[in-house]
């Protein structure tokens, strides 16, 4: 038994080791375009971006209003509420700050904190600087370093606008964004889909009269 | 520059005045008649159905998020809250259940006894039929305004206490029925929800809370 175990351990560690990042098979590297890229998405200070937001976690769904705003330079304010109003998570977050500024005692775990401030960080994120460039036929891939994760921004050449991000660890895929946008200002609606746990966002834009 | 500093000075007092003049606390004779009249309406009604408008006021926006939809209530403890602008999500308080009906996508959640849902429950329909005056459960104060009366609701239970800082429920005069419930988070946040077409003792039809 003690033996079986040991060989157990040693293949996931070789599997593990030999697996290589899966992001960007069957696309070829091409010379730098662009050192900066921009996302528009939620930038403006002067706009209110308030969504439907439907999040499925492990199979439990939980539904309300996703708002966020840019109060200054670096920092967006995002809330949480439930359809009905009440404040379930209200955080500040920059590139480099997290604030909790409230969250109800039954959100209130670290694993869920820290998984949304990556996402949001992700999400809100304006400007990223591009080391390397690849592209397929449908897409030009920016892919720009961000400590020990990679982000992959991919550039829909038909439609010439951003449609997804990917953050990846060197070996694997840790979740992305998905952009639905008409006029590549502001998203229509946004997917966050994580691959390693069975969480899902998703934002609808609030239209409003 | 002085003289514009006693200006400045003159209106903010007399703003202040104005401000004192449109509320006033009422005496206990006035609040005595006014849980009264309250009480007597809610006592007749059977069932209740009302549009109403939500705003949702967070300080740090430059604008409050608008939705709306329809309300019905019947006696005992049936209640749907419905969403219809900008998006369909209806929820219907009903012998125990929850039940969820968010764009077409169903789910039920069986609350049984809980003591919060119960009070949530309760606390939805006394804020639209304005009987809430539960000494137990809250401490009020009550204020007179020209046309309407309006009564402030401070939970006194924790849980809830965690979730709605203060309940102010906005009265006609007239008919004493509610017209505005505002739900306050911290000073700063709220909820408001202005209640319009209310019809009372109409029938209603229990398909109405399938949901």
């Amino acid at each position: 038994m003690k033996l079986l175990l040991r060989i157990s351990i040693f293949l996931v560690f070789v599997l593990c080791s030999c697996s290589t990042n899966k992001v960007l098979q069957d696309y070829t590297s091409v010379p730098l375009e662009k050192k900066i890229f921009e996302v528009p998405y939620f930038s403006n200070p002067a706009m209110d971006y308030v969504y439907k937001a439907n999040i499925t976690v492990y199979g439990h769904e939980l539904t309300g209003i996703f708002i966020a705003k840019k109060i200054n330079d670096t920092t967006h304010r995002v809330v949480f509420t439930t359809e009905f109003g009440n404040k379930l998570m209200d955080f500040e977050i920059s590139e480099d700050n997290f604030k909790v500024n409230s969250i109800v005692s039954e959100l209130d775990r670290k694993i869920l904190i820290n998984t949304l401030e990556e996402d949001f960080r992700l999400l809100l994120k304006k400007e990223y600087l591009v080391q390397k460039q690849f592209e397929n036929e449908s897409d030009n891939i920016y892919k720009s370093a961000d400590g020990n994760r990679d982000n992959y921004l991919f550039y829909s050449k038909k439609n010439h606008q951003l449609e997804k991000i990917v953050r990846s660890s060197k070996t694997k895929e840790k979740f992305m964004l998905i952009f639905i946008t008409e006029n590549n200002i502001f998203a229509e609606r946004v997917q966050i889909i994580h691959q390693n746990i069975k969480l899902k966002i998703d934002l609808n834009y609030f239209k409003s009269e | 520059m002085k003289i514009r500093s006693y200006i400045i000075v003159l209106f903010l007092i007399g703003f202040q005045l104005k401000c004192f003049a449109q509320e006033q606390k009422m005496s206990e004779s006035e609040i005595s008649a006014f849980k009264q009249s309250v009480v007597a309406i809610s006592k007749k009604i059977k069932t209740l159905s009302t549009d109403f408008v939500q705003y949702k006021h967070l300080d740090f926006l430059s604008k409050d998020i608008e939705t709306s939809g329809k309300m019905i209530f019947k006696e005992p403890n049936s209640l749907l809250w419905q969403y219809k602008k900008p998006y369909n999500y209806s929820i219907v308080f009903k012998n125990g259940k929850i039940l969820i009906n968010d764009e077409g996508k169903k789910s039920a959640v069986d609350i049984g006894n809980s003591k919060l849902f119960g009070k949530i429950n309760k606390l939805i329909v006394g804020s639209v039929s304005g009987d809430l005056f539960d000494d137990k459960e809250f401490s009020i104060s009550y204020f007179k305004i020209k046309d309407q009366n309006s009564a402030r609701f401070i939970p006194k239970d924790a849980t809830l206490k965690k979730y709605i800082k203060q309940i102010e429920l906005t009265f006609d005069k007239e008919d004493a029925t509610v017209v505005q419930v505002k739900l306050l988070e911290s000073s700063a946040d709220y909820t408001r929800i202005v209640l319009k077409n209310k019809v009372i003792n109409a029938k209603v039809d229990e398909a109405s809370f399938a949901n």
